[in-house]
């Protein structure tokens, strides 16, 4: 049924608003978890499966249409009272639901999706004739009967003229529109179309599917969530629609630069021309930061897109361990670049999964401790000043400082010197070193040890910073601070050895002034305490490998994950929104890339994680003398 | 034939779906087509603007298209309304229940251009008596 065209077209259409309607119908299922009965929840789901059944129909997807059949009609029967919820059925919708989204991901690499798990479509029937789906032998029971076949082919050609029969039936030919048909007109026609529509009824519930294409590859991608990254964006119209009106604005302030250009060329240079002149620039200053950030804003997608996807992820892996976990979302209007979001998704889902996993107790463990059974993981958005600020809270066991050094000792993470040294907070650190696990067990679900600093390196990666907070016994919260875009980084800009260098704003936490006095040697390295925290001293001049030209003024103080220092600098020029150019071809260690400044001069903007590793690696210059700081 | 210029509103809650009949009633050479999200929306433009011609969905929220059609068929203006019922729902009583309040036809998903132009030219027909 090719004939229409935009096929393909289509079809991206129908995925994107299709797996949306999907991710909603899996909330609502969780939702429908606690609130069995709830007739609007059940009367949605029904809807969202019957939307995508019409939409694949369409398509020719009939695998697709098959199980979302089933699946609606189950819903047809819960919302009727047929039914009832119970936690087997829910394992058999969820099920089903999974199979969809893998059917979309198929779709999405552009092949036809196989048969459901035979088993699946099974203990949909099962539910369907009222029985406890499951321990069947499943099996042999499915592949849909064979006898069924020859009468019907795809549900889609051959609908036709049985509705018409039954239609006409019906309608009395030329009966106005308006006249209904008389009650006592319905009855009558009845027999005739029953049989025609038992037939329908029947077929997309028992055909095969008449051998689509070879089937190909398709259920091969198992839960791979959200498959290759779309590389077109909705855009709100009304943001187009601002991004268009500041470029005219601007086109007209251009036009009146250009007269005002003409003008002083020609050498009037009274005070009128020059205000105006100055007037113009002024304006034409405001609209392009304007337009900067209409654009930015056309990129901007709701983080709740994300979100919607973790309570079902939750629910599932909490019943598989046992536990009673709710997951509560706020903030899912909170808008972030659409690359970020995508992303954010695989860290979110190891944190999520992190929590219920390693974060939350046994129910057991949990009413032992005079807690209450069920658990909250809490996921957060929002937006503070120019960051987004994500946080996921649980409230499970928390953290010990003590046995997570004892873990890093016996993995030989670190040696024992080293985790002595460590407070309470650095300790907490430690779980994003490679290869650390609190698990002695593998699960199925976490504890492989590679989770950790893969999250911590794609937060980095989006100019992100991550934090741990945990209280034994009470819970742990890890904190995610992102910048709202990837295209404009806010900066410092400082001076050292002569030269502008402009480190990521991110990254500083405060500016403090360099007494000479303050410093002090600790195990031979210069440190300064800042409120009771002892920061190691770096010199921007030591990490390049240059040779200070003087004595460095003031000390930025510089906070990565992983950790904090004072880099000591000559002098200020202060701070600024650029958009980093990469080198082409160099690549010099610990340079991010390079950026104008406002005289047209070149600034290198520094990658301080870079920039350590690479100073920290190359022996020479990890001496790192107190002479440097201290008065020549 | 019938007039290619007469005006269409198509009543769906899923735009893919929308597109879709969009693109047949293409196929057929009617243009002259403008959309609705749920019923009420529907009800509101067709009571704003002047349309020929409904073909809407059945099940969607807010407003039903049965409940829509309902609603047209009690408006003295939009009573005589042509409305072609689109639907999943492959039962009986429901195509009676359609034909009671007063569908002018009634049509499957999914179905093709071939398909609908029937059913089309049925209610053309019909009307043109």
């Amino acid at each position: 049924m090719s004939n229409f065209g935009g096929m393909e077209e289509l079809l991206q259409d129908f995925l994107m608003e299709s797996t949306e309607l999907l991710s909603d119908v899996d909330n609502k299922l969780v939702e429908l978890e606690k609130r069995p009965e709830d007739r609007a929840l059940l009367n949605d789901i029904f809807r969202g499966f019957h939307t995508i059944k019409g939409g694949a129909g369409f398509l020719n997807v009939t695998p697709m249409v098959h199980l979302c059949h089933r699946t609606e009609n189950l819903f047809d029967k819960l919302r009727n009272g047929e039914l009832k919820l119970n936690p087997e059925v829910m394992d058999v919708i969820l099920n089903a639901t999974g199979i969809v989204r893998d059917m979309f991901d198929t779709l999405a690499q552009g092949l036809m999706p196989g048969d459901a798990d035979a088993k699946v479509l099974a203990d949909l029937d099962e539910v369907l004739a009222g029985r406890t789906p499951g321990r069947t032998p499943a099996a042999p029971a499915t592949p849909a009967p064979p006898a069924a076949a020859p009468a019907a082919p795809a549900p889609s050609t051959d609908g036709g003229p049985d509705w018409q029969a039954l239609y006409q039936a019906i309608q009395p030919g030329s009966t106005a529109p308006a006249t209904p048909v008389s009650a006592d007109q319905a009855p009558t026609p009845a027999p005739e179309p029953a049989t025609a529509a038992q037939a329908v009824e029947v077929i997309p519930a028992a055909a095969p599917v008449p051998v689509e294409r070879p089937a190909s590859k398709p259920m091969t991608n198992k839960g791979g969530s959200g498959g290759g990254q779309e590389n077109t964006i909705r855009i709100d119209t009304q943001r187009l629609d601002m991004v268009l009106n500041l470029s005219g604005e601007i086109g007209l302030t251009k036009n009146r630069l250009t007269t005002l250009r003409t003008e002083i060329l020609q050498g009037s240079h009274d005070p009128n021309t020059l205000r105006s002149l100055d007037e113009s620039i002024s304006q034409l200053d405001l609209l392009v930061s304007d337009l900067q950030n209409a654009v930015m804003k056309t990129r901007m997608q709701p983080i709740g897109r994300l979100f919607q996807k973790y309570p079902r992820l939750a629910r599932d892996l909490a019943r598989q361990l046992g536990k009673e976990v709710e997951l509560v979302l706020s903030g899912e209007e909170t808008e972030l670049d659409k690359t970020m979001i995508e992303d954010l998704n695989d860290p979110l889902v190891h944190l999520v999964r992190n929590a219920v996993d390693h974060g939350i107790e046994s129910p057991e463990e949990r009413l032992a401790a005079g807690k209450k059974a069920q658990s909250v993981v809490q996921l957060t958005a929002e937006q503070v000043g120019d960051h987004i600020l994500i946080e996921i809270t649980d409230d499970g066991r928390g953290m010990h400082a003590d046995s997570l050094r004892r873990k890093a000792i016996e993995k030989g993470l670190i040696d024992v010197e080293t985790a002595n040294s460590l407070d309470e907070k650095q300790c907490l650190q430690l779980i994003f070193l490679p290869g650390f696990s609190t698990k002695d067990q593998i699960s199925s679900v976490s504890g492989r040890g590679v989770g950790m600093d893969v999250v911590r390196t794609n937060i980095q990666k989006l100019n992100g910073r991550i934090d741990i907070n945990s209280v034994p016994g009470e819970g742990t919260r890890i904190s995610i601070s992102l910048p709202l875009t990837l295209a404009i980084l806010p900066v410092l800009v400082v001076r050292a050895c002569n030269q502008p260098f402009a480190v990521p704003l991110a990254m500083v936490r405060e500016i403090i002034t360099i007494d000479s006095n303050a410093i002090q040697e600790v195990s031979g390295k210069p440190t300064i305490v800042v409120r009771d925290e002892i920061l190691p001293l770096r010199t921007l001049a030591g990490l390049l490998g240059w040779a200070p030209t003087q004595k460095p003024c003031f000390g930025v103080l510089m906070q990565s994950a992983e950790k904090s220092f004072i880099l000591a600098i000559d002098s200020f020029v202060g701070r600024d929104d650029v958009v980093i150019k990469p080198l082409q071809n160099i690549r010099p260690k610990g340079v991010a890339g390079a950026t104008l400044s406002g005289d047209g001069s070149v600034v290198l903007v520094l990658d301080m994680e870079d920039l350590l590793s690479a100073s920290d690696a190359s022996g020479s210059n990890q001496i790192v003398r107190t002479s440097e700081f201290v008065a020549n | 034939m019938s007039d290619k210029n007469i005006r269409f509103l198509v009543v769906d809650d899923f735009s893919t779906m929308r597109r879709i009949v969009r693109n047949l009633l293409k196929e057929l050479g009617f243009t002259n087509v403008d959309e609705a999200e749920d019923g009420q929306v529907a009800l509101h433009k067709l009571k704003t603007q002047s349309f020929d011609f409904v073909v809407s969905d059945w099940n969607m929220p807010n407003m039903t298209g049965i409940e829509l059609l309902k609603a047209l068929r009690a408006d003295a203006q939009l009573k005589t309304m042509p409305f072609l019922m689109i639907t999943a729902e492959a039962k009986r009583e429901n195509i009676i229940e359609a034909a009671m309040a007063g569908a002018n036809g009634y049509i499957v998903k999914p179905f093709t251009a071939a398909t609908l132009e029937e059913k089309l030219n049925k209610i053309f027909q019909t009307l043109n008596k």
